[in-house]
């Protein structure tokens, strides 16, 4: 069983990042399960969510404790995403404008933001950076590109989908991992 | 050709909410309290949309929610209401109205902790609180068993006249996103068929019903209730079997057992805890303890006779309750453990701890290890 914790701040789209994620097992052929923690919602605290993938039963219904992946979605909450646990082998996915690293662990990153603007997914809160963010985790964890960008059709097929299947795809090609 | 089940991804909230939808109810009475509130906002928009054929009855709080599910099931309705915590706590009254008239209505009770102070997460105290209101009790560990359940329920609920309780936790179940398996509309149809009430209030035949009784009928009323519900262990291990039979999905009947055969140690816990207690289960053997679990899902009637069947000889069962017995040490579910096997099974030593309080996460080895420190004691 993959076990991955998404770290974020309230209003990033961390709970639509996890249920695309968890659809993206399902479509891949295997058991995903997205596991928000709702606390008292606001937008600007930090949250988490938990998600899970595996090709039998899942059963699990805590938050991930010492999961395999952590997905940073803003820089400043590094340091406070590895504090709250990771596996000791366990691989760090940060959104970022340039490479960081975090010690001791695998680090991937990509630049987010850049990738939601360019694509014009902007709300009034800011970029939609959950969007490109799928799109790189699904990489990091090698499901299929194909997977990946049907998971984004089904959830908004037609015309409406077409600027997430772009942003998505972007970041799962440029998506890199960090060797400092 | 036969319709295919279909494979979802959905919360155990929707799921719910699906199951009601194929359960043909005709009236939803609702007041909203999170973290049930999902729920009823999927019932509400399935009747605007004329997707579900109910009257959905917009209420000012859960004692009114469940006076409507009285009366409606009173006049010959499939009735589902739900609610969480302080809102089943203000159904109190009512709810002993809908068993003591025989009512079979269908609840869902997301559990959550109670106010005083508030918490929005789950323990088990508010559906333990309501144990002697004369309701039948499930407690589901996964979304798909809440589905399940809840047809279940109506079925049990309808053959012998006693309202049913679906209880499943807040936000591990209610807000997680898992796969879920609905079956053709046309299998749940022939597992459920419609309700059809022996006496029901019809104004072209006026009647009324629940008046004052002398004593001697008011307790030949109450003993009835009180057998029927111990009758109903019965029926629910029939439901779950032909719902198996129709369906192909089995997630136990009165109690769902694993690696229970050679356990020297049997966890006991209810609800998404107990899903989780599996993976602590598969830690404690690769740690070369030999242990197993045992999860009731009826929690009333408590179902003392399959549990005494099934433990193993000298087990040591630990109960992991989250709930408190209050005015005695320990939980609730660990008095009618004890209960059950006085007398019955005196080879068994039953260990106990209150867990997951408000919310506490429960990952597998923390009760794991919890279970390990109670093997020394």
């Amino acid at each position: 069983m993959l076990e991955l914790r998404i770290n974020g701040f309230g209003g990033q789209g961390s709970v639509t990042l996890a249920h695309l994620l968890a659809q993206a097992a399902l479509e891949n052929g295997e058991q995903g399960q997205a596991l928000p923690f709702f606390g008292v919602e606001r937008r600007g605290a930090p949250v988490r969510a938990a998600v899970r993938m595996s090709p039998t039963n899942i059963y699990a219904h805590s938050q991930c404790e010492l999961p395999d992946y952590v997905v940073v979605m803003s820089e400043k909450l590094t340091e406070a995403a590895i504090s709250e646990g990771i596996h000791e082998t366990g691989t760090v996915i940060i959104n970022a404008p340039q490479a960081v690293a975090v010690k001791k662990h695998p680090t991937w990153q990509v630049d987010a933001e850049a990738i939601a603007r360019e694509a014009g997914l902007i709300s009034a809160d800011g970029p939609f950076i959950n969007i490109p963010l799928f799109g790189a985790v699904c990489r990091v964890l090698n499901i299929p590109q194909h997977i990946m960008e049907q998971t984004i059709v089904n959830k908004w097929p037609g015309h409406n989908g077409e600027r997430n299947l772009g942003a998505a795809s972007k970041a799962y090609k440029s998506v890199i991992q960090i060797n400092l | 050709m036969k319709a295919a089940a279909q494979v979802i991804m959905d919360t155990g909230a929707h799921a719910a909410a699906l199951a009601v939808k194929s359960a043909r109810v005709d009236v939803v009475p609702g007041y909203p309290i999170t973290p049930q509130t999902a729920i009823m906002e999927a019932l509400a928009a399935m009747v605007e949309n004329g997707e579900l054929h109910a009257r959905f009855i917009p209420v000012e709080g859960e004692h009114s929610a469940m006076a409507a599910a009285v009366a409606a099931s009173a006049a010959g309705a499939r009735v589902f209401t739900a609610t969480s915590a302080n809102g089943l706590l203000y159904m109190h009254e009512v709810l002993h109205m809908a068993s003591g008239g025989r009512l079979p209505v269908v609840m869902c009770n997301v559990n959550r902790g109670i106010f005083a102070p508030w918490t929005l997460w789950a323990d088990h105290q508010d559906s333990f609180a309501q144990r002697d209101t004369g309701w039948i009790q499930y407690h589901c560990s996964s979304n798909q068993e809440v589905f399940n359940t809840i047809l279940q329920a109506f079925r049990v609920a309808e053959q012998i006249n006693i309202p049913i309780m679906v209880n499943f936790d807040g936000f591990a179940i209610s807000h997680c996103l898992m796969p879920l398996t609905l079956p053709p509309q046309e299998d749940i149809d022939r597992f459920l068929p419609p309700f059809e009430p022996e006496w029901r209030l019809d104004p072209a035949h006026p009647s009324s019903f629940s008046n004052v009784t002398m004593a001697a009928e008011y307790a030949t009323f109450r003993q009835m209730l009180a057998d029927d519900i111990l009758a109903a262990i019965p029926l629910v291990k029939q439901a779950a079997r032909e719902y198996q039979e129709i369906t192909g999905m089995w997630d136990g009947d009165t109690i769902d057992t694993y690696r229970l055969e050679d356990a020297e140690v049997v966890a006991l816990a209810v609800n998404s805890m107990a899903a989780e207690l599996r993976l602590s289960v598969d830690i404690l053997r690769q740690q070369g303890i030999k242990a197993g679990l045992l999860r009731p899902r009826l929690v009333v009637p408590f179902p003392s006779e399959d549990i005494i069947q099934v433990l193993p000889r000298n087990a040591q069962v630990m109960v992991l309750d989250r709930n408190y017995n209050y005015g005695h040490p320990g939980g609730i579910l660990a008095q009618e453990l004890k209960g059950a096997l006085f007398g019955r099974r005196n080879d068994i030593t039953v260990k106990n701890r209150v867990m997951g309080i408000g919310g506490i996460d429960l990952p597998r080895r923390l009760m794991a290890d919890e279970i390990r420190a109670m093997m020394e004691e």
